[in-house]
């Protein structure tokens, strides 16, 4: 593949590895964080609602036990009994002992006249029949005021009572101190900052809020009258500061009171934004940690893809040459076989004009001169040519030949001391020593006996050869040792201490046809042929060799069967 | 001695002619075939000492001349002629009887020792088989 292909399959590998996890990990955070979120949101609502319902609770059940505290006292004492003023004042003791919110305590009669008072105002002789609060009193039976500025300019509201039980109805009104009641109703935890505070139904501030100070003021939130409403709503506003509340309100004292609590949305929401905020970084984190982690691994992957691509072209390389050294053996056989038979047709009428000369010799008929011997010389010329062509056409049909392989298992031991006894003689006549290492309990190789035999009497003769040609008659020697290691692999070593091979050479030694022996007494397919056979059998073939000091072989058997 | 009586088989002429030629010099009796079926003719009508065979000719292969030929005239010795000699040609030939093998190219004086060889043989199996025929007559 090219450069520019293998870019793009990168690209594209880590498009996909990107995408495919990010995806779904974005899918699965943003799925569970909307059912997180959803479901915080709503904790936070019903949170909410239900401080708004136990606030209201508690604010409505101040009020009941204050007009309770009331009509008990207007059931205990008459109206007779609460003219006078001293038992006026026990009354208004008795009250302030149950709730320090009573301030003071008036007596009216059913016409509005004002018949007693206990208390910090200056109040007594009025008549109230005009007064709304009166008017509503007298109708409902109980009469709860909004907030108004009162005595010292401190919020107060006042609640009055009829009493119908006597012949004639009276009334008692006692006026709340508003800031026990606006600590009541402040007093709500809600987030830092949650606030609580009553409207009445023109949106007037009955209490203290957070934006307004413990003035009354038109609250500028409610501006417009509020609306009744049953249970409790909940909704978003924005404030005065421009903050978005998250705000409830509901209905109380027999919905003339609206109860307002609310809370900054962010502030309300806070669990939830943190979550978010967190998620976020997550769910950035992960991506980062998604892209690299696949820019690390396509990388790794196309290197690897790179790798595999190289070395099945090696491979698929290796296997053309050799179905072609495979076709070239076959086509050499054919090559071989056909010029044998013109060679032996030279061979014999060679024999013939040798023949005939010599007749014509005996016979006196031709001279014995110098055209003659040249003659002679030629025809001796072309017996040489001939075998030279036959020893090449044998090596080729060698060459071929290689392809029909036998396997036996071979002991190496006895079959090494058998090539070398072949040898001996040979090496003894030019005094060479032959030292062998042939160590006990090796485990046979597999391989074809016929061919491993070539191969090593191929590379014992070289050494001798080159031995000869470096010390002449003595002083040469070589060694052959054999060594198995754990894993099976066997190495043979040929050693000779002969005339060496050059750096040159070396390069070219195992090349079909490169012989370094002078023409007609080499063929140079002696170690082409060795190189294949070997390689055959799974093995390899190493030289190393110093020029003028000596030579190494080595022939590496794989792992070994049995 | 007679003279040796040599049958040359082999699908080149001129192969035929020139070796013919110098045996004929070195002093043997030599007939020629240019196949199979002329080399078992030949034997059927001539009384030969010995065979030069090529391995490789048409129309019949040289390993199949051998074997019939050493079916119908056992007496004489075969001599397989080949381009190259793999080991299991050379088995399957002495298998089949074959005297023995000589590779291309040869040595004319290889092939007169080979066939001297041979025809030491032919007299010693021929003295043989005489003896034994002698030996069912009386």
């Amino acid at each position: 593949m090219s450069r520019n292909g293998y870019h793009k399959l990168r690209k594209y590998i880590l498009l996909s590895m990107i995408l495919a996890p990010a995806i779904i990990y974005v899918l699965a955070l943003g799925i569970g964080y909307f059912y997180f979120a959803e479901s915080l949101r709503n904790s936070t609502l019903e949170t909410m609602k239900r401080l708004v319902k136990d606030h209201r609770q508690s604010i409505e059940s101040f009020l009941d036990e204050r007009r309770g505290d009331l009509s008990f006292m207007m059931d205990v004492y008459t109206f007779e009994d609460l003219k006078n003023p001293a038992q006026l004042q026990k009354a208004l003791k008795q009250l302030q002992r149950k709730s320090g919110a009573f301030v003071d305590l008036g007596v009216f009669d059913n016409t509005g006249v004002h018949a007693g008072y206990q208390g910090p105002y200056d109040l007594t002789g009025r008549n109230y029949k005009d007064e709304s609060w009166f008017k509503e009193v007298m109708e409902k039976g109980v009469y709860v005021s909004d907030v108004f500025r009162g005595f010292r300019n401190v919020p107060h509201f006042v609640i009055a009572i009829v009493n119908r039980t006597g012949a004639k109805s009276w009334i008692i009104r006692s006026t709340i101190d508003s800031q026990m009641f606006n600590s009541l109703v402040e007093h709500v935890s809600i987030g830092k900052t949650g606030e609580a505070y009553i409207l009445n139904s023109r949106g007037v501030l009955q209490t203290r809020s957070r934006a307004g100070g413990d003035r009354i003021e038109l609250s500028v939130e409610a501006a417009e009258p509020a609306f009744y409403h049953e249970g409790i709503r909940i909704f978003e506003q924005t404030g005065a500061n421009d903050a978005l509340y998250l705000t409830a309100t509901t209905w109380l004292n027999e919905r003339s009171w609206m109860l307002v609590v609310r809370q900054e949305k962010t502030d309300a929401f806070q669990a939830l934004n943190s979550a978010t905020i967190i998620i976020a970084v997550i769910t950035a984190i992960g991506i980062l940690i998604i892209i690299l982690a696949s820019v690390i691994l396509s990388a790794g992957i196309v290197r690897r893809m790179e790798q595999m691509d190289l070395e099945k072209e090696k491979l698929r390389f290796q296997l053309i040459r050799a179905s072609g050294l495979a076709e070239l053996g076959e086509l050499a056989t054919g090559f071989a076989h056909e010029i044998n038979n013109p060679l032996q047709i030279i061979k014999n009428e060679k024999s013939l004009i040798e023949m005939n000369l010599k007749e014509q010799q005996d016979a006196g008929l031709t001279e014995k001169n110098r055209t003659m011997e040249e003659v002679t010389d030629s025809l001796n010329q072309i017996n040489l040519q001939v075998e030279r062509c036959a020893k090449i056409t044998q090596a080729i049909l060698k060459f071929g030949r290689a392809s029909n392989f036998e396997s036996t298992n071979i002991n190496l031991v006895e079959f090494i001391s058998q090539i070398t006894s072949m040898v001996e003689k040979r090496a003894g006549v030019h005094g060479i020593s032959f030292i062998q290492e042939l160590p006990e309990g090796l485990k046979p190789i597999v391989g074809d006996p016929a061919q491993l035999q070539q191969v090593f009497l191929n590379l014992i003769n070289n050494a001798v050869d080159a031995v000869i040609e470096k010390h002449g008659a003595s002083g040469g020697s070589i060694k052959l040792s054999v060594s198995q290691d754990d894993t099976g692999k066997t190495s043979v070593l040929i050693w000779d201490n002969g005339v060496g091979i050059s750096q040159e050479n070396l390069g070219k030694l195992f090349t079909p046809f490169f012989t370094t022996k002078p023409v007609g007494k080499g063929t140079g397919l002696g170690l082409a042929v060795c190189y294949g056979i070997v390689n055959k059998m799974g093995g390899t073939m190493d030289v190393t060799s110093t020029s003028a000091a000596g030579t190494t072989f080595t022939v590496n058997f794989p792992l070994t069967v049995g | 001695m007679d003279q040796i009586k040599v049958l040359l088989v082999d699908d080149e002429e001129r192969f035929l002619k020139t070796t013919a030629k110098l045996l004929q010099k070195k002093g043997f009796a030599v007939q020629t075939a240019g196949n199979g079926l002329e080399a078992l003719d030949i034997l059927k009508q001539e009384s030969i000492h010995v065979t030069l065979l090529d391995v490789k000719m048409p129309i019949m292969d040289g390993l199949e001349t051998l074997k019939i030929a050493k079916q119908r005239h056992p007496l004489v010795e075969m001599i397989m002629l080949t381009g190259h000699a793999t080991v299991e040609a050379a088995m399957d030939g002495l298998k089949s009887g074959a005297f023995d093998y000589i590779m291309k190219p040869a040595d004319i004086d290889e092939l007169v020792l080979k066939i001297k060889d041979a025809h030491a043989k032919h007299l010693l199996q021929t003295q043989k088989r005489n003896e034994l025929e002698k030996a069912k007559r009386d």
